[in-house]
């Protein structure tokens, strides 16, 4: 991050490079949008470059990146609830990265109904997500999928370990409900 | 350990944040309490299936995107379009009010010196022992000029 300050590309590149994939992911589940949490990412990424002189290395890198990956995610939400546009991907296969163009991690369903069940769990699970109101669905995403701590993402979510626990409880008792019958 | 801070402590044995001998008096419930092992089954089951969502890949270019994207110029969002008429009606608003109550004041401050004169005369006329300078004086006073 002291080269990136520097304004060097290739450190830079790197940062891109070890980090996109956690980036990406944590957009496309909030969002719900392949395409979108590609862009977003990528907006991401340049805010972090603009923003290098203000890191400080006393907090881990991650925490600081999904802090402005956080705040990138509401601002769509806040974008999004003022325009209610769609993207035309979206519309027409919604929440299908395939239809985007975007490559999924290898599926290791091999027959049609197998990858019919698949189908109809990613898409259940995306939904359930997508409804969790903003905190409790950042909280989910940070510590199911980038096993983040519960202090990382109160500093994330700038709020206490406390709050936190209740978020995750919170979701959780939800999902507990709405994935019934899918455990 | 009871059912219910067995059912308390669910987030902290998801998340592994039990030590070693609360992690075994935990599990020894789980295996011996039906109802309590049945909530943690619903409730680690929905949790795990939250990991059978499938991340996606980054596109072969994304790098280079984000990289070209450097070179563009830094957008400056202009303030949500909403905002504008209101600070203009909150201005306007402002401008009114302290206008009321500039006038307000100065409209007192001169009802003010209009009774100082009227006093003024009062005090001259009984000194003059004029009465009917001082019925009308009187008479401003508290009929036709409220002060």
């Amino acid at each position: 991050m002291q080269r990136v300050r520097d304004g060097n590309e290739d450190a830079f590149r790197e940062v891109v490079e070890r980090h996109q994939r956690a980036v990406i992911n944590v957009i496309y589940r909030s969002l719900g949008d392949a395409w979108e949490a590609e862009d977003l990412a990528q907006r991401v990424f340049v805010q972090v470059y603009r923003s290098a002189a203000r890191y400080r290395p006393t907090a881990k890198f991650t925490t600081w990146l999904f802090t402005i990956v956080h705040n990138a995610i509401l601002n769509e939400h806040r974008r999004r609830a003022r325009h209610a546009a769609e993207s035309l991907e979206a519309l027409a296969e919604p929440g299908n990265p395939e239809a985007a163009g975007v490559q999924l991690a290898d599926s290791t369903a091999a027959d049609p109904a197998q990858e019919a069940a698949h189908r109809e769990l990613q898409e259940r699970i995306r939904e359930m997500i997508g409804r969790l109101p903003d905190p409790q669905r950042t909280a989910v995403i940070l510590c199911r999928y980038e096993g983040l701590s519960y202090e990382e993402i109160a500093q994330v979510l700038r709020c206490s370990v406390s709050a936190v626990k209740s978020l995750l409880h919170r979701a959780r008792q939800t999902l507990k409900d709405e994935l019934r019958g899918y455990y | 350990m009871n059912c219910r801070s067995i059912q308390a402590g669910f987030d902290e044995r998801l998340d592994n944040r039990l030590n070693a001998t609360q992690q075994q008096e935990f599990d020894t419930h789980i295996a011996t309490c039906a109802k309590c092992r049945r909530e943690w089954e619903a409730y680690a089951g929905a949790w795990q299936t939250l990991a059978r969502h499938e991340a996606i890949e980054p596109s072969f270019s994304f790098v280079q995107r984000s990289l070209r994207r450097l070179n563009e110029p830094e957008v400056v969002t202009a303030p949500a379009r909403w905002r504008l008429p209101v600070l203009r009606w909150a201005l306007l608003a402002t401008v009114v009010v302290a206008v009321g109550l500039g006038g307000w004041d100065g409209w007192r401050h001169y009802q003010g010196l209009k009774r100082a004169q009227i006093y003024a005369s009062v005090q001259d006329a009984t000194l003059l022992g004029d009465d009917f300078d001082v019925i009308a004086s009187l008479d401003q006073l508290e009929g036709g000029n409220k002060l």
